[in-house]
């Protein structure tokens, strides 16, 4: 296998005339690494999974997966891989085990193979006492694990986890990041989607954040954190009344070119502006809100949200 | 192979559970004792026993009751995370159709062996020697899959469940009703008449029970033959044309 394990050069899906889901995106992902796509819902993240899990068809452009097309070599790629979507996908009338021997039979494994294959992948996944109960009867995380599993019956050389952690309790989202932590030492190149910051920060060694169909940033989770900010100044005044002349009052801190509407968080009733030097800028913000005579309810110092991290991506660079 | 034996198994397995093998076997007893108990001596049959006449009818129901336990099972696997999940494996798109097939006929067969053991014991014969057996069971089944696939279509391109079945239950409704299959052409009102008569439940039927009568028409068995052709191409082209794996 190549050391690109998948490849895309500009990708891109349109469902009907009018709506565009990629409007052509490049990248790749190194072999045996984790890479995080991010973004919000409808960013673009499911339909790219789609694609290279030859599931849709891009309208323009060209990826490979494992080394192979996924147009002209799609049996191929089907090959290579293994996908768990956002839905876990079981059959509800069987059991876990039941579930794991019938994926390994579908990939070709003998029904004695399949068997020791499956007791394996439950030992593993720690999931013993649960294995012989049916699907139906499962919580959110262990039908998230037995579907991981059964993505690694047969281990994929790529494996594509769509938003594995979504809708779990912080606990069952932990198990899940150790499994996937785990695979790296495998061999196994992943290709996950989610909407946390946290999430992409914690597992992948690289981060694509997709906005509108579009590549907006790439790079280590360190060199995106540099580009967002380390943190952010949020000042809660008293009465949002007082928003706008915050906002005015600190424009210079949000750089040239930003707005100072876009400062304002209505929903928290609060104006934030990047705080790169940390409690320096806290301390000059505090003076100069102070000596403007504005009551405050809070000001805090606190790390980018995902929005921010967004907002710093897709603005413009300012050059002085 | 051994992904189409594998996926074939699930359905069983699946089917031991939600116990629609048991109503392959219900449907045709419920229906043939109801028909037979409640009608038998209202309709005019000339010399055939009503047993004789309305089993035919009753196994064709029961390979549309299996049309729509298929659009069910289809629909099923267009929409869940498994079916999805089935398009990203490495087998090609038409096993998890030929799955389907495959189960279709399996139900079909218990269904007719159901069948055909409660009218006999209401008086029903197959009168025609073996020869005349098995086409009455190789029709039986050709309509089955015939229709199966139709319903498979129907379920992969509505992708509902709740749906797709209940819009087979009309079509259903009415080609069993107003066949041949329960009551003769003569005894529907006039102007029903050519519909009746030649509609496919009505001419599959006739056949059938010419069939396990012993004596058939060259024209009868070449109509039903048609129909079964016609409805396998047809339908059979509609669902592979649903398995195209990418959009």
């Amino acid at each position: 296998m190549p050391d690109v394990a998948i490849e895309c050069r500009d990708l891109a899906k349109s469902f009907g005339k009018s709506s565009s889901a990629l409007q052509g995106i490049s990248f790749t992902v190194a072999r045996a690494s984790v890479c995080a796509l991010l973004g919000h819902n409808g960013a673009g993240k499911t339909t790219t999974i789609n694609i290279l899990s030859t599931l849709l068809r891009p309208t323009a452009g060209s990826a490979t997966v494992a080394g192979f097309d996924v147009e002209r070599q799609s049996a191929e790629v089907r090959s290579s891989i293994g996908v768990t979507g956002q839905n876990a996908a079981l059959d509800e009338f069987l059991t876990g085990r039941e579930n794991l021997m019938l994926f390994g039979q579908l990939r070709g494994l003998r029904h004695r193979h399949a068997r020791r294959r499956a007791d394996e992948l439950i030992e593993r996944f720690d999931m013993g006492h649960a294995a012989d109960r049916r699907v139906s009867t499962y919580s959110g995380g262990m039908r998230r694990r037995i579907d991981i599993a059964v993505a690694l019956v047969v281990p994929p050389r790529v494996l594509f986890l769509d938003e594995p952690t979504t809708g779990l309790d912080p606990r069952s989202r932990r198990d899940v990041w150790d499994l996937v932590s785990a695979l790296r030492h495998q061999d196994v190149t992943v290709l996950l989607t989610t909407q946390y910051l946290e999430e992409a920060d914690v597992l992948s060694d690289s981060i694509i954040v997709l906005n509108s169909g579009r590549v907006v940033a790439s790079g280590t989770a360190d060199d995106l954190k540099c580009r967002v900010g380390v943190s952010y100044c949020q000042i809660t005044p008293a009465d949002p009344m007082n928003l706008p002349e915050i906002a005015t009052a600190l424009a210079d801190f949000a750089g040239l070119g930003v707005g100072c509407d876009t400062l304002i968080d209505h929903t928290a009733a609060a104006v934030s502006v990047p705080a790169p030097d940390g409690v320096v800028t806290f301390g000059e913000v505090f003076r100069r809100l102070d000596g403007l005579g504005i009551e405050l309810a809070d000001i805090s110092l606190r790390k980018p949200s995902l929005d921010e991290a967004f907002l710093s991506l897709t603005s413009p660079p300012v050059t002085v | 192979m051994s992904a189409l034996a594998a996926l074939t198994l699930r359905t069983l397995s699946g089917t031991l559970r939600d116990a629609d093998l048991l109503f392959a076997v219900l449907a045709p007893v419920g229906c043939f004792l109801g028909f037979t108990l409640a009608l038998g001596n209202l309709i005019d049959t000339g010399q055939m026993t009503y047993p004789q006449y309305v089993l035919p009818v009753v196994i064709v129901q029961a390979m549309l009751f299996g049309a729509m336990t298929t659009a069910d099972r289809a629909a099923r696997d267009r929409l869940s995370g498994f079916g999805v999940r089935l398009r990203t494996l490495p087998i090609p798109a038409v096993v998890p159709l030929a799955a389907r097939m495959l189960y279709c006929l399996i139900r079909a067969v218990i269904a007719l062996v159901a069948g055909i053991a409660v009218a006999s014991v209401f008086g029903f014969r197959m009168a025609g020697g073996v020869g005349y057996g098995v086409l009455f069971v190789v029709i039986v089944l050709a309509f089955a899959i015939a229709v199966c696939l139709g319903a498979d279509a129907l379920g992969s391109r509505i992708g509902s469940v709740e749906s797709s079945s209940q819009l087979l239950l009309l079509p259903q409704l009415v080609l069993v009703l107003l066949s041949t299959g329960m009551a003769p052409a003569e005894l529907f009102p006039g102007w029903l008449g050519p519909f009746v008569r030649y509609q496919p439940v009505s001419q599959v039927t006739e056949t059938l029970r010419a069939l396990a009568g012993g004596h058939v028409t060259v024209a009868s068995l070449a109509a039903t033959m048609a129909w079964c052709i016609a409805l396998l191409a047809l339908f059979g082209g509609l669902a592979l044309h649903m398995q195209r794996r990418t959009r």
